[in-house]
C-alpha cells in the first residue's frame, strides 16, 4: 500500500510540500528508524556489557527473535484487515504440542507431519475466520474464545504434560550452523522476504490493504472480502503453528505455557513495526524491526541487573517512544526539515 | 431424614471397609463419601498436572475409590478466583481441601471461615500463614541455601553467576532466592552477573537464559529454579562444547544430562533437589488419615509439616528400569517421560502406592492399595515468618545446611 507512487487519502489532503515526500516514502523513513533505533541499542549496549555491541549478539537477537517474527507475520496480516488474533499463544502450543507427540521423537514422516500440524492450526484459523465474517463476531471475542477452547482441548489431550520430543532432525536443524550463521537466522531472512513480498508486492497483499482501508468500498470494488479475511485468519494460525514447532525444536519438548509469551509481543511488534492498530496499513519488514526492537531490548534490560519491576517499566518506556518516534508527524517535520537544506 | 440416610450408608461404608476409627468425623456428601476438592492454581506445567495426578491416583485406588468423592477444580493464578473457589467449596459441605495455594497471604480469611466450619485444609508445596490450615511444604528444608553452596563448592568460592528464578513477587521464589543470597553474600569473589525470571518453565528458562549469555558468554555457573532444562539447551545453543556447573530441580532432563558421561566432560556438574510434586500426594494422605480417625489432628499453630528436600547430586543419579522408584532408582528415561517431567513423584516411602500411570493419567496403580503413612513420617517444619506462619520469628538457625557442607570457607 505505502508504495512510493501511492499515498494514503489523508495524506495526499495534506497542504505541506508534498513535492520531496515523492522522493522518499514514508515507509521507507518508518522501517529505517525501526532498524536505525535497534543499531543505535546494540551499540549503545556495549556501555552496559563489554560482551554486548558485537556480531554475537546480533545473532542472539535475530535467533530470540525469529520465533516472534514468524507468528507477528500473522498477526500484522489480521491487523492489516482491521482484525485482532488473540487465539495466536494457544495455537502455537497447540503447534509445539502436537509437534511432540506426533513427531515422538523421530524423522519418519517429518515431511507429512509439518504439514499436517500446519494444516490443523489453519483450521483453527478458518474458524476464526468464519466467525468474523460469516457470524459477524468481533475479532477480539472470537479469537479470544477459539484460544480458550484450543488450550483447554491441549490440556485435556496432554493431561498437563505434554509427552513426546521433536523430531531429531528439528532438532539439528536448530542448532545447526551455516556459513557459520544459525540456520533459524537463514529461515528467518527467508520468511522475512517471502513475507514482504507477499504483503506488500502481491495481488493479494494490495487485495488486502483495499480491504483493511475500507471494507465496503473494497467489496463494492468486487474483492471477495469474507475469503480474503478467513485466509487471512488461516495464515496467522499457520504462522502461529509454525512458530510451535520450531519453538518445541528450539526446546526440545512443548510445555503448555510456551506461547504465552508471544501473544502481546505479536500485537507489539506489529504496531512499533510501524503498522496502524486500526488497520489498512502496515509492512512486514516493519514488523520484523519491531519484533527485533523488542528483542533487543528484553535481551539488554536482562543484562542490566535491575529489579523486574524497573525491567517492565523500562520495557513500556522504551515501547511508547519508539511509537512517538514513529508517528508520522514527527517523520514530516523531520522530513521536510532534510529536503529542504538541500 | 437425610441424615438417617446419610448415616445408614456411612455405618455400611463402615462394616465395608473397616478403615474407620469410632472417631472418625461424618462425611458430608448424600452417598456418605468424603467430599475432598482438590485446589489448583493453574494447569499447564508438568509439576501442577504431576502432582493433581497424583491425588486423583490415589483418591481412586482401594478402599478410597469407595470412600472419597474427589472434585477438581482449577483457579487459575488469581488469588482471588481461589478465595471465591474456597467459599463455593465450604458452602458444598466439602470434608477436605486439598489445594496448592495461589497467596500464602490471601487466602487466609477464607481458610479460617472454613475451618470454623470443620473443612480440613492441606496445603501443598506452597503455604499459607493461616495457623489452622496444614501446609506440607519442602520449603523449610532449604532448596535456596543447600544448592547455593553446593553451586559454591563447584566454583571453588568465585565465579560468575546467573540466578534464574522463578516467578516474580512469589513466596516461594523469595525464600528461594532469600536462602541463597545468605550463602553468596558470603562470598565476596561470587558475582551474580544476572538475575532473571523463568517462571519455572523450560522454554522461558532457556530464553532467558540466552538472554543473559548474549552479555555474560563467560559465565562460571548457574543457579536454577524449577526449569533448569532449559539452562543447559540455552549454554550447550551458546557452546555446544562448553558446559557449567548448574543446580536446579527435579526435571528428568536435567537428571539425565547430570548422569551423562558427555555432559560431564563438557563441565557440567551440580545437583537436582527442590520441589516435589509428591508433596500433594503425602498431603493428601495424612489429611486421609486424619478424617477416618487413623491419626490425630495437630494442634491449631502446630501444623507446619516439612516434607523432605529430594537431594540427588550427579552421582546419585540411577535410571529406574520399571514404573516407579525402587531400588533407589530416581529418573526416568526419555522413551517413558518428556524431559520436563518432575522426577520427585514418588516417595517409595509415604507413597508406595504410585506408579508412572498416576503420575502421567492420574490412574490408579492395578493391585495397590492405600498403605498406611509410617509413624515417624510427619515432621513439623520451623517458623518462615510471612510464609507459613503470622507474627512469629524465625529461628536463628533459618539458612542452616542440611545437605552439604561448604567445602570453601567465605
Amino acid at each position: 500500500m505505502m508504495s512510493s507512487d501511492t499515498g494514503t487519502p489523508e495524506r495526499s489532503a495534506r497542504t505541506e510540500d508534498t513535492r520531496t515526500s515523492q522522493r522518499i516514502s514514508p515507509t521507507v523513513v518508518t522501517v529505517a528508524t525501526i532498524y536505525g533505533l535497534v543499531l543505535v541499542m546494540i551499540l549503545a549496549s556495549r556501555l552496559i556489557s563489554p560482551s554486548f555491541g558485537g556480531l554475537s549478539q546480533l545473532e542472539t537477537i535475530l535467533y530470540l527473535s525469529s520465533f516472534l517474527v514468524f507468528c507477528a507475520f500473522g498477526q500484522g496480516l489480521v491487523i492489516l484487515v482491521r482484525g485482532l488474533d488473540l487465539s495466536v499463544a494457544s495455537v502455537i502450543t497447540v503447534g509445539g504440542v502436537l509437534s511432540a507427540s506426533l513427531m515422538d521423537g523421530s524423522n519418519t514422516g517429518l515431511l507429512h507431519v509439518i504439514p499436517t500440524i500446519l494444516l490443523a492450526c489453519a483450521l483453527i484459523g478458518i474458524v476464526n475466520g468464519i466467525g468474523v465474517t460469516v457470524f459477524n463476531m468481533p475479532p477480539f471475542i472470537m479469537t479470544m474464545a477459539s484460544g480458550i477452547i484450543v488450550y483447554s482441548l491441549c490440556l485435556g489431550f496432554t493431561g498437563g504434560t505434554p509427552r513426546g520430543f521433536p523430531a531429531p532432525a528439528m532438532n539439528d536443524f536448530m542448532q545447526a550452523r551455516v556459513f557459520g550463521i544459525p540456520s533459524p537466522i537463514w529461515l528467518l531472512v527467508v520468511f522475512a522476504a517471502l513475507g514482504t513480498l507477499v504483503q506488500s508486492f502481491s495481488s493479494f497483499g494490495r487485495k488486502l490493504t483495499a480491504v483493511g482501508n475500507n471494507p465496503e468500498a473494497a467489496y463494492v470494488a468486487g474483492l471477495p472480502a469474507r475469503r480474503l479475511i478467513i485466509a487471512v485468519y488461516g495464515i496467522s494460525a499457520a504462522c502461529a503453528g509454525f512458530t510451535g514447532i520450531l519453538l518445541a525444536s528450539y526446546a526440545n519438548g512443548a510445555t503448555l505455557r510456551m506461547g504465552d509469551d508471544y501473544l502481546l509481543p505479536s500485537i507489539a511488534a506489529v504496531v512499533v513495526g510501524g503498522s496502524s492498530i486500526l488497520g489498512g496499513r502496515g509492512t512486514f519488514l516493519g514488523t520484523v524491526g519491531g519484533a527485533m526492537l523488542l528483542t533487543t531490548l528484553s535481551t539488554i534490560l536482562s543484562a542490566l541487573g535491575i529489579g523486574q519491576g524497573w525491567k517492565t517499566i523500562m520495557e513500556g518506556g522504551v515501547i511508547l517512544l519508539a511509537l512517538i518516534l514513529l508517528r508520522n508527524q514527527v517523520f514530516d517535520g523531520l522530513r521536510a526539515l532534510v529536503m529542504r537544506k538541500d | 431424614m437425610k441424615t438417617t440416610t446419610k448415616t445408614l450408608a456411612l455405618a455400611a461404608m463402615l462394616a465395608g471397609t473397616t478403615i474407620l476409627a469410632s472417631g472418625a468425623a461424618q462425611a458430608k456428601t448424600a452417598d456418605g463419601k468424603w467430599l475432598i476438592y482438590l485446589s489448583l492454581s493453574y494447569s499447564g506445567n508438568a509439576w501442577q498436572s504431576e502432582a493433581a495426578n497424583i491425588v486423583k491416583a490415589l483418591a481412586a485406588t482401594p478402599p478410597f475409590n469407595e470412600t472419597v468423592e474427589l472434585v477438581e477444580v482449577i483457579s487459575g493464578t488469581d488469588p482471588q478466583a481461589q478465595i471465591s473457589d474456597y467459599e463455593s467449596m465450604i458452602a458444598n459441605g466439602a470434608d477436605g481441601i486439598v489445594s496448592f495455594p495461589i497467596s500464602s497471604n490471601a487466602l487466609n480469611r477464607v481458610v479460617r471461615r472454613g475451618c470454623n466450619e470443620d473443612v480440613l485444609f492441606f496445603m501443598y508445596d506452597g503455604t499459607v500463614t493461616e495457623s489452622c490450615a496444614y501446609n506440607i511444604s519442602f520449603l523449610s528444608g532449604g532448596f535456596g541455601e543447600n544448592t547455593a553452596q553446593a553451586l559454591v563448592n563447584e566454583l571453588g568460592g568465585k565465579g560468575k553467576i546467573f540466578l534464574s528464578r522463578g516467578v516474580p513477587g512469589n513466596s516461594v521464589d523469595e525464600r528461594h532466592t532469600d536462602g541463597a543470597m545468605h550463602i553468596f553474600n558470603q562470598y565476596p569473589e561470587i558475582e551474580i552477573a544476572a538475575e532473571y525470571y523463568s517462571y519455572w518453565d523450560d522454554r522461558t528458562t532457556q530464553q532467558e537464559t540466552a538472554k543473559a549469555l548474549a552479555a555474560h558468554p563467560d559465565v562460571d555457573g548457574v543457579w536454577a529454579q524449577a526449569g533448569e532444562f532449559g539452562v543447559i539447551q540455552a549454554l550447550l545453543q551458546a557452546n555446544p562444547d562448553r558446559l557449567v556447573p548448574v543446580t536446579g530441580e527435579n526435571s528428568a532432563g536435567f537428571r539425565l544430562a547430570l548422569a551423562n558421561p558427555d555432559m560431564q566432560a563438557k563441565g557440567l556438574r551440580g545437583v537436582s533437589s527442590g520441589s516435589g510434586p509428591a508433596q500433594s500426594g503425602f498431603a493428601f494422605k495424612i489429611m486421609m488419615e486424619i478424617l477416618n480417625g487413623q491419626r490425630d489432628a495437630l494442634p491449631d499453630g502446630q501444623r507446619n509439616i516439612e516434607y523432605p528436600l529430594p537431594w540427588v547430586p550427579a552421582d546419585a543419579v540411577k535410571v529406574c528400569e520399571g514404573d516407579t522408584f525402587e531400588e533407589g532408582c530416581n529418573v526416568f528415561t526419555e522413551d517413558k517421560v518428556p524431559s520436563s517431567f518432575v522426577s520427585e513423584v514418588f516417595n517409595p516411602e509415604l507413597l508406595p502406592e504410585l506408579s508412572l500411570i498416576s503420575a502421567l493419567d492420574g490412574l490408579p496403580t492395578p493391585g495397590a492399595t492405600i498403605q498406611p503413612l509410617p509413624a515417624e513420617a510427619v515432621k513439623l517444619a520451623p517458623d518462615m515468618p510471612g510464609i507459613n506462619c503470622r507474627g512469629c520469628d524465625a529461628p536463628a538457625n533459618l539458612y542452616e545446611l542440611t545437605k552439604i557442607e561448604a567445602t570453601v570457607q567465605p
